[in-house]
Order: structure tokens, then sequence, then C-alpha cells
């Protein structure tokens, strides 16, 4: 076998494998989008069809009208906008000021910055869930929003960016041309890092937006559920309303999937990159 | 254009002292080239000029004014560095306009002072690029626009030729010093090549371990070095140094294999010296004392011959004018004339006059 064969088959057996690890992570997503097109009885069939037989919208209205889940989308929406603009601004910020003026102090307080990060949510969550009560936040935004200003991880991501792409020489030359300190991290800083950034914030978006264990206990009532929350409320401890559960997922997929194809190649780009490049 | 007065300075960096009071003055327009092997402190010193660290103990005067305190942008300086530090997100005009920007000048004045700088620097073509769409060399000069386009009293050049091609250097070289005639702004230029030093300034000034070891114009150092280091740093390739003694009144200094070479005019030297031969001017033939040494390698470069060898047990460059061929490992004679020979005291380094 020659080595142009070898590779013919080798390239072969990946597109095989690949495209069966593409079939497989796809079908539950199908089969979600094709139950809320599904009549309660066809949803019960087995085996399942991938296809509904005879679709209809009927799922998609009761779930319109029956919940406020457009409500709830806004809420989520809301929720995770205002934690992606916070993290942003405070990972920008405190990523740029520990990377590029390393104090002795601040090293410290970066360490203490990444050891948050290994403290389980659901250690403090009691204690947070008490301050904000004391707040008096509970069922707002701004409760939501306490645990969710500042990530770790943005911090060190924006960090290692500043790091690796911002040479000193370039914030000196701006310094001897004439520049602020805040006119450099505006104008020299921030366009520099517009890669990182757009991926911190596609994480911090979709952090927000799954977020489910805080919301369900800061959020009470139910016109202020996010929408993870929401959905989570079509299944009680007896019965589950399958159909209308795929409809509203669905539907709360759109906003998420139209949010990633539009950031995908920052996203990638800003994951990926982070050599020294002019 | 202005005056630059270097005065007693001192500078640590925690309990490192690098500079241990350096003093010298670069005349109003002139070209200084800060020299030396790397960690002797020149980079420090136009960062303290620039204003990026912090004196710890001296003055640094631009014209009339201590500028110890001043803040960078105040001190009316241009720096281009090593690695040019052009806003990699800023086109050409953007890079070249960003100072004047912050001075906040009109678009109009701007536009004007970047055209005039580019059309001097020939990147006028070059203009609506990015940096990474420009070659090392054109970086070079957009990096060189930059500072040239706000008309700074000083400029200061960290390494600024390091990163290019052998030959573009040399062309670049050329280009720098022709742009300096053109604007005559005192100009402070570091590098660790002596060569850029030699052919580029107008008074060198020599470092080692924070410290200076002679101030001069380029022959001056060449002809009349202060010390062994001065001698062996400046001139390609170096010089080769030797131990040898001498009586008074005699007219001989003898090499540690017996070889004598004879004496420089000074009768009174008595013991033991280091004596230091230019490669260039050890000769096959002519005038002067004749001296045997072992051929240990030969590089032709067509215009020159480059041989390297021993000589009572130390290794000499030899460089010859002519071509010559050679087998290694020959024993040839060489011929130099006393007065080319420099004399350094064996224990401090300090040249004598001869």
């Amino acid at each position: 076998m020659s080595a142009t064969d070898r590779a013919r088959r080798t390239n072969f057996l990946l597109d095989v494998t690949l495209f069966v690890i593409c079939i497989l992570l796809l079908t539950p997503l199908i089969l979600l989008i094709a139950n809320g097109f599904k009549t309660p009885q066809e949803m019960l069939v087995w085996p399942p069809t991938l296809f509904p037989k005879d679709p209809t919208l009927e799922n998609f209205h009761k779930v319109f009208t029956e919940t406020p889940l457009l409500r709830w989308m806004l809420n989520s929406f809301l929720f995770a906008i205002l934690s992606t603009v916070a993290i942003v601004a405070t990972s920008a910020l405190a990523g740029y000021i520990i990377g590029k003026f390393p104090f002795r102090t601040i090293n410290i307080i970066f360490i203490l910055f990444l050891a948050t990060a290994i403290i389980p949510f659901e250690v403090y969550m009691i204690p947070l869930y008490f301050q904000v009560k004391a707040l008096g936040l509970l069922n707002s935004v701004g409760g939501l929003l306490v645990g969710y200003l500042v990530m770790s991880f943005g911090i060190f991501l924006i960090r290692q960016n500043v790091i690796a792409s911002i040479p000193d020489e370039l914030l000196e030359a701006a310094r001897i041309d004439g520049a602020g300190e805040l006119w450099i991290f505006w104008y020299v800083v921030l366009p520099l890092l517009r890669g990182p950034l757009a991926a911190l914030a596609v994480l911090a978006f979709f952090q927000a937006w799954t977020a489910f264990a805080w919301p369900i206990i800061v959020m009470t009532r139910k016109k202020s559920f996010t929408i993870e929350v929401g959905l989570a409320n079509f299944q009680s401890a007896y019965t589950v309303d399958l159909s209308l559960l795929s409809a509203a997922s669905a539907a709360v997929m759109v906003p998420s999937v139209l949010a990633f194809v539009l950031l995908r190649r920052n996203f990638v780009e800003g994951i990926a990159a982070s050599g020294m490049k002019e | 254009m202005a005056t630059v007065e270097i005065k007693e300075l001192h500078k640590s960096f925690g309990d490192v002292e690098i500079l241990h009071g350096i003093s010298f003055t670069i005349p109003d327009g002139a070209f200084v080239a800060l020299v030396g092997p790397s960690g002797c402190g020149k980079s420090t010193i136009l960062r303290l000029i620039a204003g990026l660290e912090e004196i710890t103990s001296g003055e640094i005067h631009i014209g009339d004014n201590i500028i110890n305190d001043v803040e960078p942008k105040n001190r009316n300086i241009a720096m281009v560095f090593q690695n040019y530090a052009l806003y990699p997100h800023l086109t050409v005009a953007q890079n070249m306009g960003f100072s004047l920007k912050l001075l906040k000048k009109s678009k109009a004045e701007i536009e004007r002072a970047v055209q005039h700088t580019a059309e001097i620097l020939g990147v006028n073509k070059l203009l609506h690029r990015l940096p990474k769409q420009l070659s090392g060399g054109q970086r070079q000069r957009v990096a060189m626009g930059r500072a040239i386009v706000r008309k700074p009293q000083v400029f200061l050049f960290d390494e600024p030729l390091s990163n290019l091609d052998a030959k573009l250097r040399v062309q670049m070289r050329a280009e720098l010093k022709a742009l300096h005639r053109r604007l005559a702004t005192t100009t402070v230029y570091v590098t660790h090549d002596q060569i850029e030093a030699m052919t580029m300034a107008d008074i060198v000034v020599v470092m080692r371990d924070g410290n200076v070891e002679q101030v001069g114009r380029p022959l001056e150092l060449y002809d009349k070095p202060v010390n062994q280091f001065v001698a062996g740093f400046i001139g390609s390739p170096a010089m080769g140094f030797l131990p040898a003694t001498t009586k008074v009144g005699s007219s001989e200094m003898v090499l540690s294999d017996g070889q004598v070479l004879s004496k420089p005019t000074c009768a009174a030297l008595d013991g033991g010296y280091i004596i230091g031969l230019r490669p260039e001017h050890i000769q096959l033939g002519g005038n002067g004392a004749s001296f045997k040494a072992t051929i240990e390698a030969s590089e032709q470069t067509g215009s020159e011959t480059l041989l390297l060898a021993r000589l009572a047990d130390q290794e000499i460059t030899i460089l010859l004018r002519e071509r010559f061929d050679t087998p290694i490992g020959d024993v040839q004679t060489f011929v130099i004339n006393p007065t080319a020979v420099q004399v350094f005291d064996s224990q401090t380094g300090a040249r004598l006059e001869t």
C-alpha cells in the first residue's frame, strides 16, 4: 500500500469517526426540536419518531400563552447582558493591571482571585443568599448579579493575553508620545484585547444564561424567573409535560445559537491565540 | 534641539546598583552613541533620559532644565525602540500622527506633518497600511517617522537596527546618519555594535559594568584608547593582547616564548606589561620588528585574508589586505611597526603613552 493510499485511508476513517460523533451530538438536539412539534400521543410512541408525522404548532402556542416564557427570556437576557458587561469590564481592568503593573501586593491579590475558582459555588451559595436577602435584593436582577460581576477565569485569561501580546515598549512609546494611563488603556490596550474580550463575553454570557442554582434560590416569584428556572418548572414532582418542555426549550435555543454563530470566530480565536504576533 | 547633560547619575534596582555615578555631556545637535557589552547599563541611561525609569540619584539636564521629576511626555523627547513598538491596530499614518493627536493638533496640521515626514523617509505610499503588512525595514522607517514627526528636542534610539538583516542594517545606518545631518537634532543612540557606533556617531561613550570607560571621537577611541577594555572593544576584528617584559634602557619587548619585538619610543618602561597588536597593523613584510606565529585558521573574504594565529601562547588575529594562502599549522613570519604597538599596564589595564 503506497503512502498516499494509507493517507487516504486514514482520512476516510477520520471522516467516518467525526461524522458518527457529529450525529451522536446532533441527535438529541434534533429530537428536542422535533418533539416540540409532536402531539402528546406521538410523544409517547415507541420507538420515537425522528420527524413528527402530524406536525403541530399547538405546543408553542400553549407555551407562549400559558407561561410568561418571553418574560423569562427577557429576565435571562437582561441578567446575562449585565453580567457580561460587568465581567468584561472587571476582567479587562484587573487583567491589565495585574499583567503590566506587577507589584508584590498585586500578585497576592491575583492569587486570591485564582483561589476563589477552587471553591465550589454551592459552598457559599447560602451565605450569599442571606446577604442578598439582607440587602433586599431578592427577586431582582440586582440580586441575581451579585455573584456574577467578576469571573476569576476572565481575569486570568486577560492577564495571560496582556502578558503575551502587549509588549511593554508599546505602553512606554505611548507614555513618551504623551498619553495618560487611562488613554493608554482605552485606545491602546482595549483595541488589542478585542479577541480575548469577545471570547470572554461569550463565556460570560452563557455562564449567566445557563445559570440555575443561584437564580432558583434568589428568584422566588414566577414573573421574575430566568429561563432556566422557568423550564425546570415544567416538570413537577410527579409529571413532566414533555411536549411543552420541548417546545419551550426549542424556543429558548434560538437566541443562544444565534449568538454563538455570530461570535464563533472571535470565540475560537480568543481562546486559541495568545502568541505574540505583530 | 538641546544639550543633554548627565551628572553623577546613579541607578539601582533594589540592592543592585546598575549605574555607578555616570557623567557626560551631549552637545547640542550631536549624535552620541552609547556602546558597551550587554548589561553595561547603556539602555538604562536611555530609559532614564526618557523618564521610563526613576533616577536613584544624580541629575539629567535637557537644555536649561533639570528633568529628573518631569513626566516622559513633558520632556519633549522621542524614542525609537528595538522592536519598533508600533501600535498594531493603527495604520502607518495613525501611528505617525499619534503624538500630534495627543497634543490636540488640528486634523489638517497632523495630516500635513505626517505627509511631510513620510516623504522624508520614503514611506508615503504605505500610509494606509497596518504595521503587520510592512517589512522590517519599512517598520523601522515608520518608527523613526513617529519620532521625527513631533520635532522633539532629543532623539533616543535603543538598538534600532538590531532586528534587521546585515545588508539592510548597513543601508539604514547610512540613512539614519543622513537624517541626522538633515534634522541636526541631538541624538542618543544605544548599541552593542561598535561598528554602528564608530560609523554613525560624532561622539562615542564606551561603557562597562555601569561605568563610563571613555568618551571621545570614534578615531580617538581607536587610536588612543584609555585602557585595555576600550582597546579590545573598539575595532573589528579585535586587538590581540600579549604579555611582555622589558627593562629600562632596553629597546626590546620580550614575549613569553622568548621572541622579541622592538619597543615603542618610551624608554622608561621597566617590568611586565601587556602589549596590544591591531590585526590590521600586522603585515607580511616591510619595516619593523618581525615575529613568527603559527597559523591556526584562515578565512578568505576575497578582499582580505583573516588569519587566526598563535603567538607566545596567545591567540591573535591578523588582517591582511592581500590574498594569502597558507596551510594550517604553518609557521609564518610577520612584521609590525613598533609605533603601532600599544602598551598597557598589566595591573590596571591603563594604556601607557608611548
